[in-house]
C-alpha cells in the first residue's frame, strides 16, 4: 500500500488514515462537515496523494494517452488540462484522469478505483514504448480549495496565478524548486493542486497551512471532498464512480471524444452499449434534515415498485440536509419526483436538480481579488 | 435491468415528467444546434455543469444558452446571473418558474 509522502507530518497535524485502492489516504482530520463547510467559506488544504501522477515528452506522450483514455488528448491546447477518464477493456470505469499539456511534457494524474497492478496493466505502463515517468512517490500532491484558495496561491507565488482558468496548468517555483500548479478542484469552490518534488514537500505544507490559517481555513480530509464533490456536483470516481462503473449511466459522456474512429481502451463496448440506448442514469436527490436513510445500496420505490437504488449519499453542509445519487430508469429520471427509500412505504427522496447549491467562488470576480 | 413497463407511475408523476421532458429536449436540441457540439440530445445528462467543468463552454456560449432560453420560451434571464446556467436541469428550473409566474418575464 503506498502511503503519504507527508504522513509524519500528517499524523502531527492529527490525521486520521484509512485506504482507498492501494492508497493510504487521511479521512478526516477532525469533523468532515466542519472541513467542508472551511471550503464553503475559507480555504481547505488535503492531502491527495492518493492520486498517482505521471509526466512524459508532449511528442510521445500525446498519442499514447490518445490511445487510452476516452477524451480527445492530441487537442489539448498548450497550458490546458483535459478531463476524463480511463476505461478497462469492458468499457467500465478504471479511473478519472487529468491530462495537462505543459510546454514541451505531458502531466497526466489519476484517482483510480483498481489496484495499482491493474492500472498499470491498463496504462501498458510496463510496455518497452512506454514514455510516462511516475512522479508518484517522488513528489506530494497537495490540494488547496475553497472561496478564498486563490487568496493562499496569490500570495505563495504572485498574482498571475489569478488569471489562470478552470483547468489549466502552469509551472510555477517554491524555494527554488519547480512545483507544477493545475488549477484543477472538485468542489466547485476555487481548488488548485500542487504537484511538489519531495525536497520541498514538507516546507511548502507548511507553507500553505500557515495561509490556510491566516484565512481562518482548515486541513482538510477527503471524506470532507467526499460531501463537497456531491453537493458540488462533481463526478466522484470513489462514490457514484465505484457503485455504478458506466461512464454512460453516469452521464461522463461529455469525457468521452463520441468521433467515428476514435479508439481508445474500451471504446467498442462504450459505443456497443449507446448505440443500444441508455437504460437508466443517475439523478440528484435530497431528504429531509435530519434523515439518514439515504445509504448506498439502499432501494428505491416509486409507485409502489423498485426501480432504482442510492449509489452515493452524504450530508450537504450549505443545505443543511442529506443529499444523494439514485440510478434510475430513464423513463423516471427527471426532477421534481419522490421515491421511497428502503421500502414502498419509506421516506421520501425528492430528485432535484444539481448542482443545487451556487458556489460562493461563482460571486468574485477577477477585478475583486 | 429495471422494467417500468408494469410500474404503475402515478398521474402527477407523469404529469411532471411529460412537462419537464418538452422544456429538456428544446433545450439540448437548441444547445446542440447552436453550439455545434459533438453530442445526440441522450449524450448530455441534465446535470451535467455547462460552464467550467463538464460542457466547459465559455462566456460566449454562455450568451448563446441566455440566447436559446429567452427566443425559445419567450423570457428574460437576468444579466449577469450565471447561476441559473449551471446545468440543463437549473436552466429547466429557471423556464418553469417564469412559466408558473415565478421568475421574470419578457
Amino acid at each position: 500500500m503506498r502511503s503519504p509522502l507527508l504522513k509524519d507530518l500528517l499524523t502531527a497535524a492529527g490525521a486520521r488514515f484509512s485506504e482507498r485502492f492501494d492508497a493510504e489516504v487521511v479521512s478526516a482530520f477532525s469533523d468532515p462537515g466542519t472541513e467542508a463547510g472551511a471550503v464553503r467559506d475559507a480555504v481547505g488544504l488535503t492531502d491527495m496523494s492518493h492520486m498517482r501522477a505521471f509526466a512524459m515528452p508532449e511528442e510521445t506522450g500525446l498519442d499514447y494517452l490518445d490511445a487510452l483514455l476516452a477524451g480527445n488528448v492530441p487537442r489539448i491546447r498548450f497550458g490546458r488540462i483535459l478531463h476524463t477518464f480511463l476505461a478497462d477493456d469492458d468499457g467500465m470505469l478504471a479511473a478519472d484522469c487529468y491530462v495537462a499539456n505543459n510546454d514541451e511534457e505531458i502531466v497526466f494524474a489519476l484517482e483510480s478505483i483498481r489496484p495499482d497492478a491493474e492500472i498499470d496493466a491498463l496504462l501498458s505502463l510496463h510496455g518497452e514504448s512506454c514514455p510516462a515517468t511516475e512522479l508518484t512517490a517522488g513528489h506530494a500532491i497537495l490540494g488547496l480549495d475553497g472561496f478564498h484558495a486563490w487568496d493562499a496561491v496569490k500570495t505563495l507565488f504572485s498574482a498571475d496565478v489569478l488569471g489562470l482558468p478552470y483547468l489549466s496548468i502552469e509551472n510555477v517555483e517554491f524555494e527554488g524548486e519547480p512545483v507544477r500548479l493545475l488549477r484543477a478542484g472538485k468542489t466547485a469552490e476555487f481548488g488548485y493542486l500542487l504537484i511538489v518534488p519531495r525536497a520541498k514537500a514538507d516546507a511548502l505544507f507548511t507553507a500553505l497551512k500557515a495561509q490556510v490559517d491566516r484565512l481562518g481555513g482548515r486541513l482538510c480530509g477527503v471524506d470532507a471532498h467526499d460531501r463537497l464533490r456531491l453537493e458540488g456536483r462533481f463526478f466522484n470516481v470513489f462514490a457514484e464512480g465505484q457503485n455504478v462503473r458506466d461512464p454512460l449511466q453516469l452521464g461522463l459522456q461529455w469525457m468521452i471524444d463520441l468521433e467515428e474512429g476514435n479508439a481508445f481502451r474500451g471504446d467498442e463496448a462504450i459505443r456497443r452499449r449507446r448505440e443500444a440506448g441508455l437504460k437508466q442514469k443517475i439523478v440528484g436527490l435530497a431528504a429531509e434534515p435530519g434523515s439518514d436513510t439515504a445509504v448506498v445500496g439502499a432501494p428505491l420505490f416509486h409507485g409502489g415498485t423498485e426501480v432504482g437504488s442510492v449509489v452515493a449519499s452524504g450530508p450537504s453542509h450549505v443545505l443543511d440536509k442529506p443529499l444523494a445519487l439514485g440510478l434510475l430508469p430513464v423513463e423516471l429520471a427527471y426532477v421534481g419526483l419522490g421515491f421511497q427509500v428502503g421500502a414502498a412505504n419509506g421516506p421520501t427522496l425528492r430528485s432535484i436538480s444539481m448542482p443545487p447549491i451556487i458556489p460562493r467562488s461563482l460571486t468574485i470576480k477577477l477585478d475583486e481579488m | 435491468m429495471t422494467d417500468i413497463s408494469n410500474i404503475p407511475v402515478p398521474a402527477d408523476s407523469r404529469q411532471i415528467i411529460g412537462r419537464r421532458a418538452r422544456i429538456i429536449n428544446t433545450i439540448k436540441e437548441d444547445l446542440i444546434r447552436r453550439l455545434n457540439l459533438p453530442y445526440e440530445p441522450e449524450d448530455l445528462h441534465e446535470d451535467v455543469s455547462l460552464l467550467g467543468s463538464g460542457l466547459g463552454l465559455d462566456s460566449l456560449d454562455a450568451l448563446e444558452i441566455v440566447l436559446c432560453i429567452e427566443n425559445a420560451f419567450g423570457i428574460k434571464v437576468p444579466d449577469g446571473d450565471v447561476s441559473v446556467l449551471r446545468s440543463i436541469n437549473t436552466v429547466v428550473d429557471f423556464v418553469l418558474e417564469c412559466q408558473d409566474g415565478k421568475g421574470e418575464p419578457q
